[in-house]
C-alpha cells in the first residue's frame, strides 16, 4: 500500500487538477498540482470553522455553496478576503495533519472535482508534508507521549501547584472536558482546529494538570460455572452422599481375585 | 481587497521596512513573509511566537486582577526596530503580524499607524 504522501507527490508532479477520495477519512482537493482545500473526517472544515466563530451563519455559507461560491460570500462582507483565506489555510492544514500519515485506503482520483471553497490559497504538496512533521515535532518538544492524543481529556481535580497560567485554547478545553470527549471531539465541539486542541492538552499534560491516561482495563475473571462451587456453598450442584462408586463390575471381579490371592498367600 | 498574501507587500511599503513576516500563533508557522536574505522563515516564526507567549504570560503574572490582551509588541535594539501586532480572529489564535525596521531610515509613530491601518483591512 503506498503511502499517501507519495502518492500526491506523483499526482503533484503531473499538475493533476481533480479530487482524490481516500476511502472515509477524507478528500484532497488538487488544481495543477497544487492542493487547494482538504477534507478530514475527523476535524472541523473551514466551514465550521467560520460559522463557530460566528462570522458567517450557516445559511449564509448554504447560499454561497449552492450559488455564488466565495466571491458571493466576500460581496455580502460579512468575512473579509484574509479571514476566509485564513480559514480555509487553518482548516487544510488541520486536515493534512491527521490525513497524511495513514496509508490510502482505496483512494480514488476524480479529475476535474472541485471544491467550492478552494482557490482561497494554493499548498505544494511538499511544503504541507514539512509542516506536518514540524507540527508533529512541536507536539513531540512539548509532551513527548501521544497516549493523551486519542484518551479522553480528565483534568486533574486539584492542581499542583499554587497557581495555574491558562491560554484561551487551554481553558475552552477544561471548561468543556467532560471526562469522557476525546481532544478531537473537544476541538469539533468548540470549533478550533484538532492541532491547536492537540498542541493545548499536551501542554495541560506537561503542566501537570492532566490525569494520565487509564491503562487497558485488566480481563475480567471469568465467572466461576455452578459446578465448581465448593461443597459447602449452598448454591453447589448436589453430591451424592458418600465416597464416589463406580458401578463397574470388572472391579468387584478384580478385588474378589486380589481377595483370594491374600488368602493363599497366608 | 487586501489578503493574507498580499498585505506584505503592503507592510514592505512602509519606510525603512527591512522584513515582513505573517505568523499564524497558535501553531507558531510562518504563513507568509517577505523574500529576506538569510532568514529562515520556518525557525523565526517559531522564535517569535515563543516571544510573544512569554511575553504575555510575564504579563499577565505581573498584572494580577487584569486580562492582558497584547495589542502590540514593540522591541527596540541598537539596529532597529522589531514591530509585531496581534491580530485577533474569531476562529483561531490570533495572527501576528511582525516587521523589521531600519533604526535610521524609520518612523516609529508611521510605523505604528501604517501597521494598524493594515490589519483592519485584513480582518473584521
Amino acid at each position: 500500500m503506498t503511502s499517501l504522501d507519495t502518492l500526491l507527490a506523483g499526482l503533484a508532479r503531473e499538475r493533476a487538477t481533480g479530487a482524490l477520495r481516500v476511502g472515509r477519512n477524507g478528500t484532497i482537493f488538487l488544481s495543477e498540482g497544487r492542493v487547494t482545500y482538504m477534507e478530514c473526517a475527523q476535524t472541523p472544515g473551514a466551514e465550521r470553522l467560520l460559522a463557530a466563530g460566528g462570522l458567517v451563519t450557516e445559511a449564509a455559507l448554504r447560499r454561497a455553496r449552492a450559488d455564488g461560491g466565495c466571491a458571493r460570500l466576500l460581496e455580502e462582507g460579512c468575512v473579509t478576503r484574509g479571514e476566509l483565506q485564513y480559514a480555509v489555510l487553518g482548516a487544510v492544514l488541520d486536515a493534512a495533519f491527521f490525513l497524511l500519515p495513514g496509508v490510502g485506503t482505496r483512494p480514488k482520483f476524480r479529475p476535474g472535482e472541485q471544491h467550492w471553497l478552494g482557490g482561497q490559497w494554493f499548498f505544494d504538496v511538499a511544503g504541507l508534508v514539512r509542516e506536518c512533521a514540524r507540527r508533529r515535532e512541536q507536539l513531540a518538544r512539548i509532551w513527548p507521549s501521544a497516549d493523551l492524543d486519542t484518551a479522553p481529556v480528565r483534568p486533574v481535580p486539584c492542581p499542583p501547584g499554587q497557581s495555574v497560567t491558562l491560554s484561551k485554547a487551554q481553558w475552552e478545553i477544561l471548561v468543556r472536558a467532560d471526562q469522557v470527549s476525546t481532544p478531537l471531539e473537544l476541538a469539533r465541539q468548540i470549533g478550533r482546529s484538532g492541532y491547536s486542541i492537540l498542541l493545548g492538552v499536551r501542554r495541560l499534560a506537561a503542566a501537570g494538570l492532566l490525569a494520565p491516561p487509564e491503562a487497558p482495563a485488566l480481563p475480567k475473571r471469568a465467572r466461576r460455572p455452578e459446578d465448581r462451587r465448593p461443597p459447602h456453598d449452598p448454591r453447589a450442584a448436589h453430591q451424592p452422599l458418600g465416597p464416589q462408586v463406580t458401578g463397574d463390575p470388572a472391579d468387584l471381579a478384580l478385588l474378589l481375585r486380589l481377595k483370594k490371592a491374600l488368602e493363599e498367600l497366608t | 481587497m487586501l489578503g493574507l498574501d498580499t498585505c506584505l507587500a503592503e507592510v514592505m511599503s512602509i519606510p525603512g521596512a527591512l522584513d515582513a513576516m505573517l505568523i499564524d500563533h497558535t501553531s507558531g508557522m510562518a504563513v507568509a513573509f517577505s523574500t529576506a536574505s538569510g532568514v529562515d522563515a520556518d525557525r523565526s516564526a517559531e522564535a517569535l511566537t515563543e516571544a510573544l507567549r512569554a511575553t504575555s504570560d510575564g504579563l499577565s503574572r505581573s498584572s494580577p486582577g487584569d486580562y492582558v490582551r497584547v495589542d502590540e509588541m514593540l522591541i527596540t535594539t541598537d539596529k532597529g526596530h522589531h514591530l509585531l501586532r496581534l491580530l485577533d480572529t474569531a476562529f483561531e489564535g490570533p495572527l501576528a503580524l511582525y516587521v523589521r525596521l531600519d533604526m535610521e531610515r524609520s518612523n516609529l509613530a508611521l510605523a505604528r499607524h501604517r501597521l494598524q491601518a493594515i490589519s483592519n483591512q485584513l480582518l473584521t
